[in-house]
């Protein structure tokens, strides 16, 4: 494999919502960008074909921000502000204004007829925080303004590793095409990781079928395992979730839908709405994603969300905010399959189980480690954060480049060296696991000692058998050509970040969410206002406590 | 499964093959009918058929696993 370098001030490692608008920043202060991209900053990323709700304080709209602020803690964003500390949770909202102000005027519709309309994720009589916009177009648009501003994207490149310095200081990164055998060696004062969700560490909807998930197949967590890998801190990786939507086409996007959920016989099964309301959708949902599930589980199931009663102009409304939301394919199959969303009800289910936790960082974007920063869903899950934190991340990082030089990968010619034998290995083995296989076992490991109910002696089980199926995937795995090496490497990652989520399990002694421990089954108060980080230390994984800072 | 190409109508620009987010179309050579060679991989998040400059031209065959359940 031949080895291209590449040389810049900063490089965002992932080109979505985050990285782009970490781009577009860092060139604005006269930084060299580059921004790889393992699909194309087109259409890749959570936000790829699309988004519908941008979290947002406008003053005219809202008023006095300390009473938007307490507002807040009501809600979809709820459980992550109780997480979160409060400089970067106030930073984030003082800053959405100016961040929407800058979409609007590159050309993503933040309007709807004229004014900013705000419906969705939240409850009638409470103030609302999710503002409709027309995001089907959002990534093409910030392509276009990260071009303009003289930032290089480097498409169908995945980059898979961080290069430090003996001192510990991010000097380069090494990537891999995913069209051709090549790698693709970065050389770089720092690196912005905005790599995105985490899906893919336990088994789909579907048995067997890995592409039926609320995300993509690219977004397989890759940020937070490099970001271990060279030792900065993840957090609260085993507080692992469950989102839900319609059955059985997983998709995202539940606030878009605008009806009630109700039983078979057409009872309601929350108390928050009896008919349709295009303000505030049915938030029982949101409170409980885990309701489509129990009630199966019981036998009172199914629940359907039920449009009946809507009225023309409503389900006009939101049908235009389902194509923005990233949803055509669910009308068009809808459309295809003849249900009339008027008289049809559509039953929800509660999908797989995905990672929540994420690298640290403080608002600046920064890990802790010089020249690494991160953020986006890399960080916390939610567009606006992505938008906020990706311009700021690009700031501090395009700032703190002016002052260092630019390093020599050199230094790390070893490591460049075993990591290409490592590849080469990959795609030049005869025999051995394919990418969709290793990926099964570790799906299905994830389930059976660390899913929906934990304990210490299954995860200890757990973390023996996970230990034996890294080394033999590390072994083992082959690879046809350079997009099935892509795989291969996503896997490698989840095998980190699995054996993470296993680590972190073991060492929370309580019950929270969908961290069940029949051990341990009260939810400790004590640990509410407390981070649960995991770093490497010495090569070993090491946990931690910290306080939320208020 | 997904997606379907109309060969009589798709013009081999290569916009699909360039903007897939999870490169089902791998390997197809420049100017040609987009070979579908992952479909597995598909997500059906309609990046194909949003960005296909010709109406008619790509369509997504949602498999019968996906199949919404309604009443």
């Amino acid at each position: 494999m031949e080895i291209e370098k590449k040389q810049c001030d900063v490089l965002c490692v992932g080109g979505g919502i985050a990285g782009l608008m970490a781009a577009i920043r860092a060139s604005e202060l006269g930084a060299k960008v580059i921004v790889a991209e393992k699909s194309n900053t087109l259409r890749s990323g959570g936000g790829g074909v699309g988004n519908d709700h941008f979290q947002c304080y406008i003053p005219e709209v809202h008023g006095d921000f300390d009473y938007f602020w307490r507002e807040l803690f009501y809600g979809q964003l709820a459980g992550m502000f109780l997480k979160m500390d409060t400089e970067y949770a106030r930073y984030w909202f003082e800053n959405t204004y100016d961040i929407l102000k800058k979409w609007e005027n590159w050309g993503i519709p933040m309007k709807y007829e004229g004014k900013y309309e705000f419906a969705g994720h939240g409850f009638p009589g409470k103030q609302l925080n999710h503002l409709k916009y027309s995001g089907q177009n959002q990534k093409p648009v910030l392509t276009r303004q990260a071009l303009e501003r003289g930032v290089e994207i480097v498409n169908r490149v995945m980059v898979f590793d961080l290069l430090k310095d003996q001192g510990g200081n991010i000097i380069g990164a090494l990537g891999t095409s995913t069209r051709e055998d090549k790698v693709v060696a970065f050389e770089t004062k720092s690196v912005i990781l905005g790599t995105g969700s985490c899906g893919y560490l336990y088994p789909p909807v579907t048995a067997g079928a890995n592409n039926n998930r609320g995300w993509p197949m690219s977004l397989t967590g890759d940020g937070r395992a490099m970001a271990y890998r060279v030792g900065t801190a993840l957090r609260d990786l085993e507080l692992t979730d469950r989102h839900a939507g319609p059955k059985y086409f997983t998709r995202y996007g539940q606030a878009t839908w605008v009806g009630v959920l109700k039983d078979r016989y057409g009872k309601p099964v929350g108390p928050f709405v009896t008919k349709p309301d295009k303000r505030y959708g049915d938030m029982t949902i949101e409170v409980s994603k885990g309701i489509f599930d129990e009630y199966k589980k019981s036998g009172r199931g199914p629940i359907y969300m039920d449009m009946t009663g809507i009225s023309e102009k409503d389900l006009k409304y939101m049908l235009y905010w389902m194509i923005n939301e990233g949803n055509p394919a669910v009308l068009n199959h809808l459309e295809e399959e003849g249900v009339d969303l008027r008289k049809a009800s559509i039953e929800f289910g509660t999908f797989d189980m995905t990672v929540n936790g994420g690298i640290r960082t403080n608002y600046r974007g920064e890990t802790g480690l010089k020249g690494l920063y991160a953020a986006g869903d890399d960080v916390w899950v939610t567009i606006s954060h992505a938008a906020t934190f990706g311009w700021s991340a690009g700031e501090n990082a395009a700032k703190y480049a002016e002052t260092v030089k630019l390093p020599d990968i050199g230094e790390a010619r070893a490591e460049i060296e075993a990591k290409k034998a490592m590849l080469e290995e990959i795609r030049n083995r005869e025999d051995g696991a394919k990418w969709q296989e290793a990926l099964a076992a570790l799906q299905q490991i994830m389930l059976d000692y660390c899913g929906y109910v934990r304990s210490e002696s299954l995860l200890s089980a757990g973390i023996d058998i996970m230990g034996r199926l890294k080394n033999k995937a590390q072994t083992s795995l082959i690879a046809g050509n350079a997009h099935e090496l892509m795989n291969c490497l996503q896997v490698l990652n989840l095998m980190d970040l699995g054996e993470l989520v296993f680590i972190s399990a073991y060492d929370r002694q309580e019950t929270r969410g969908w961290h069940v421990r029949s051990d341990y089954t009260i939810t400790n108060p004590l640990l509410s206002d407390k981070l649960h980080l995991v770093k490497q230390v010495d090569g070993k994984p090491v946990t931690e406590w910290i306080e939320v800072k208020r | 499964m997904p997606p379907i190409i109309n060969g009589n109508l798709c013009s081999g620009c290569g916009k699909c093959v360039e903007v897939c987010p999870t490169d089902v179309f791998f390997g197809t050579k420049k100017k040609q009918t987009p070979a579908v060679t992952y479909p597995d991989e598909c997500w059906h998040g309609n990046a194909c058929v949003l960005d296909c400059p010709i109406k008619g031209a790509i369509k997504l065959r949602i498999p019968l696993t996906m199949m919404v359940i309604y009443k």
